[in-house]
C-alpha cells in the first residue's frame, strides 16, 4: 500500500510534501513529482499538506494508471527532499483537468 | 485524526513506555536487544523523531525505516502483530480512547507497509491481516 501522486500535480508541483515525507519517497519530474512506491510506508502525512490534493491514498479505485506512473519515473527521475518555489503559474493549472494529455513530461527535474 | 493529546510530550511518554514493554517482552525483547546493541538513547530519540514527523508533521525524521527492518535479524511476520498488540496496550495506558486510535490506525499502516516491503513475494499468497480483516467488516456492516 503507497500514496500515489496524481493528475494535478502537473505543472502545480507545490512541493509542500517532501519536506513532511519521513522517508524521503518523493522524486521529481520537470513539472511533477511522484512517490517511489516501496519507499513508501503509507503514513499519510502527505495527504493533507498538498495544496493542490493531487496525492491519494492507492486503495482508491481507479488509480493503478497513476500507481503505475508513479512506480515508473520515481525509479528514474531524482529523489527531492527539500522544497523550492513552485511554478510561478502553479495557480492558474490548479484544478485543470486531464493534465497528463496535455502537460506531462517525462524529463527528470533537477532534485535536490 | 489529530487531537490536543497528541503532543511531543505525548509522544515521548509513549516512546518511552512502549519500548519498556518491548524490552521485557518474550518474543520481541530478543530481537530488538540484538538489533540495538548498547545503549538506547538514540533509539528512543530517532522514535521520538519519527512519531512526531508522523502524527505531528514535523519532518524531524528522516530514514529509510524499510531497509532497516529488511535487515533485522530474526525478524518475522507474526512479530508484527506482537508489536503492535504492545503498541496498542501502552496507548490504551496512556491516552484516551480517539487519541489511542490515531496513534494505533498509523501504526498499523505503517506496519503493513513493513511487513510488505519485507516479506512480498510476488509467487506467493499475501495473507489479510487480522486488523484489515477487521476494519473491513466494520465498514460493512450498518451504521
Amino acid at each position: 500500500m503507497t500514496f500515489v501522486v496524481t493528475d494535478n500535480c502537473i505543472r502545480c508541483k507545490y512541493m509542500d510534501c517532501v519536506e513532511v515525507c519521513p522517508v524521503d519517497c518523493f522524486y521529481e519530474g520537470d513539472n511533477m513529482l511522484v512517490i517511489h512506491p516501496d519507499e513508501c510506508i503509507d503514513c499519510g502525512v502527505c495527504e493533507p499538506e498538498c495544496p493542490a490534493a493531487a496525492i491519494l491514498p492507492d486503495t482508491q479505485p481507479g488509480l493503478e494508471n497513476w500507481l503505475k506512473l508513479n512506480a515508473e519515473y520515481a525509479s528514474v527521475w531524482p529523489n527531492i527532499t527539500i522544497k523550492r518555489e513552485p511554478p510561478a503559474d502553479a495557480k492558474e493549472f490548479d484544478g485543470v483537468e486531464g493534465k497528463l494529455e496535455s502537460y506531462f513530461s517525462p524529463k527528470p527535474g533537477q532534485g535536490d | 485524526m489529530s487531537t490536543d493529546q497528541i503532543t511531543e510530550e505525548a509522544i515521548r511518554h509513549l516512546v518511552d513506555e512502549f519500548y519498556i514493554k518491548v524490552r521485557a517482552d518474550r518474543e520481541l525483547g530478543p530481537i530488538f536487544v540484538r538489533a540495538i546493541p548498547g545503549d538506547w538513547g538514540e533509539h528512543f530519540a530517532t522514535m521520538r523523531d519519527f512519531w512526531s514527523s508522523v502524527m505531528l508533521t514535523s519532518g524531524r525524521y528522516k530514514g529509510n525505516p524499510v531497509a532497516v527492518h529488511q535487515r533485522v535479524e530474526g525478524i518475522e511476520l507474526q512479530l508484527f502483530d506482537r508489536w503492535l498488540a504492545l503498541f496498542d496496550e501502552t496507548c490504551g495506558e496512556l491516552f484516551d480512547e480517539t487519541t489511542g486510535a490515531a496513534f494505533s490506525t498509523k501504526a498499523r499502516r505503517i506496519a503493513e507497509s513493513l511487513k510488505l516491503a519485507v516479506f512480498y513475494r510476488p509467487d506467493r499468497p499475501w495473507p489479510k491481516s487480522a486488523s484489515e480483516s477487521a476494519s473491513n467488516s466494520t465498514s460493512e456492516s450498518p451504521p
